[in-house]
């Protein structure tokens, strides 16, 4: 079946699943607050000290931050949230049912469960976005936002698969809870550009975790940075790195032994 | 002639299990050097399903059912072997085959747990794209014979074992499947909710002329559904054929019931399972049962007499008693 409609049933779905638990928004919407609250004094720390931070001027950095702040709220939102069902669908053998049904095995397993109140920080990382651009001295044009929104999707995209790859070694290993955990704690260094890291650092940022595809590049599409090459190879990296997570899931449902009954 | 619906041939699944001993010292052991058995699930099993048949599945824990409703249902992967459920290999997992299947495990729940039943309805509706008339008439005539009109618009975390497990059939049958892997569907549920999901599944069974593979550790469920029973014991199939032949065949004992004016307190006619003064039930070879007859009619002054088969589920722990090298 049409995987948006699929998507859109799930997420309506999970929509109902989560209103009936109204504190989580305010626990997410305080937590989001909290992390922007911290991020723009540690900014302002570093650029009370200096006029620029490895070529990177102060408003550019705040964009880095606000899409930093964003995919993370895609990832809480919409990513973790399946990834973790998944987790727990091989630990108990649940995933039964998911792979009785006439659709698409991964697509199922990656749109059934959301947590909508994580989607705060979508808002707000837009607004420290918007914030960050109007404060840089060039003009943003049409070009520039469409770069932006391309680039947001190219990095949507290699995030997801990064992180199913990674649960889908829980076929294999069961439990891969410290895995997810590490990445939680990797992703935290996407808040600054990775061109600031040492080369090792940032060719690992780059490529293994790729979170210069996802934050830095976005960032630099808005902050008239950004090379057509980088975007070409943003996109044959996206399309490898789809095609690679296809076949790693695959393997994975070859592998799945189910719990006992 | 039409080919039948399920067809399996030398069907073989092995599991790699690690094996540890207990304690601290062979766990840690067990860190940096796992050791693993081979624990063949199922050896080689053959049969067929006839289309509209109902056949049980019996075997006790750990001799492969469930293990075999995976593979036929496209779950699990077979070591060898072949499998053929309505003219697919069923763990190719094509959409054409799953959606004229259904996997219902009684053990497991299927709907999302905080919300009303109906909107899982609707999300199988969309995920089997069933026609919205199929979907109507299949789901209000299955919400009237389960009688769970009331039961569809509570959240499912509040519902009983029972009434959830009649969501869960409901659910699993919207899309109306030809073939049904039913696995111990009745599992924990009163004597009263058993007898009303049997009842559906014959009325689905019939309605549909969907064929059903059904294992059940309660034999009322076999004997109300099924004519015809598998016996699955370490992996292989012990037997194939209908459930009273089964008796006749593992039943190698009768029971013989005689109620008389007065029974000797000693006699050799038989093992006795109840003894009064005016009753006498004794267990008796199948080839003793004339001649035990006739000298119990002839030494006592008989009231009345009965010839019974023993209770299906004496004769399957007969089944199961069979050492496995014999298996």
């Amino acid at each position: 079946m049409n995987p948006v409609k699929l998507g859109w049933m799930h997420l309506r779905i999970s929509a109902l699943n989560e209103l009936q638990y109204r504190a989580n928004f305010f626990l997410a919407a305080f937590n989001a607050l909290l992390a922007l609250a911290t991020g723009l004094i540690v900014i302002g720390l570093v650029y009370s000290h200096t006029e620029s931070l490895n070529g990177w001027s102060q408003p550019e950095l705040l964009i880095v931050m606000g899409v930093h702040v964003f995919i993370g709220g895609l990832i809480r939102a919409f990513v973790e949230p399946n990834m973790y069902q998944l987790m727990q669908d091989i630990e108990e053998g649940t995933l039964d049912y998911t792979l009785t049904r006439p659709a698409d095995a991964q697509l199922l397993v990656s749109v059934r469960a959301t947590s909508i109140w994580q989607t705060v920080d979508l808002a707000i990382g837009l607004i420290v976005v918007a914030i960050g651009v109007v404060q840089l001295q060039t003009a943003t044009t049409v070009a520039h936002v469409t770069a932006f929104i391309l680039t947001i999707l190219l990095g949507v995209v290699i995030i997801y698969c990064v992180w199913l790859m990674i649960t889908t070694a829980a076929f294999k290993l069961i439990r891969v809870d410290n895995m997810v955990q590490m990445l939680q704690g990797i992703y935290q260094a996407g808040r600054w550009p990775v061109s600031i890291y040492p080369l090792w650092l940032r060719g690992g940022l780059t490529f293994i975790i790729p979170l210069a595809f996802a934050i830095t590049v976005p960032a630099e599409a808005l902050a008239d940075r950004l090379a057509g090459s980088t975007i070409a190879l943003a996109v044959a990296f996206s399309a490898v790195v789809m095609l690679v997570t296809r076949l790693i899931w695959r393997w994975g449902l070859a592998n799945y032994s189910g719990a006992s009954a | 002639m039409e080919r039948p619906p399920v067809v399996v041939e030398e069907l073989t699944k092995i599991f790699k299990v690690p094996v540890r001993e207990a304690g601290l010292r062979e766990s840690v052991k067990s860190l940096f050097k796992r050791e693993h058995k081979m624990v063949h699930a199922v050896a080689g099993i053959s049969f067929e399903v006839g289309a509209g048949e109902i056949v049980g599945f019996l075997g006790p824990n750990g001799a492969g059912k469930t293990t075999t409703l995976k593979m036929l249902s496209g779950l699990l992967h077979a070591e060898s072997g072949k499998a053929d459920v309505l003219g697919h290999t069923p763990w190719q997992r094509s959409k054409e085959l799953l959606s004229q299947i259904t996997l219902v495990l009684g053990q497991r729940q299927n709907l999302a747990w905080d919300l009303p039943a109906l909107d899982s309805f609707d999300l199988n509706k969309a995920i089997y794209q069933i026609p919205t008339a199929d979907f109507e008439r299949r789901r209000d005539r299955f919400v009237e014979i389960l009688d769970i009109g009331d039961i569809v618009t509570k959240p499912v975390r509040n519902l009983s074992l029972g009434e959830r497990m009649k969501v869960e059939i409901c659910a699993a049958l919207l899309h109306g499947p030809k073939v049904l892997f039913l696995d111990e569907p009745t599992i924990g549920l009163d004597v009263t909710m058993q007898r009303r999901l049997r009842e559906f599944v014959l009325d689905y069974n019939a309605v549909e002329h969907a064929s059903v593979l059904l294992t059940s550790h309660y034999m009322a469920d076999i004997t109300a559904l099924a004519e015809r029973v598998i016996v699955i014991h370490h992996g292989k199939i012990l037997y194939d054929g209908g459930l009273k032949v089964l008796a006749e065949e593992f039943g190698g004992e009768k029971t013989i019931t005689v109620h008389a004016e007065a029974v000797p307190a000693a006699h050799d006619y038989g093992g006795v399972i109840e003894q009064t003064a005016v009753k006498l039930s004794i267990r008796v070879p199948r080839s003793d049962v004339a001649s035990t007859t006739a000298r119990l009619l002839n030494d006592m002054n008989v009231l009345d007499l009965s010839i019974e088969d023993p209770p299906i589920e004496e004769v399957i722990e007969r089944v199961f008693a069979t050492p496995k090298d014999e298996a």
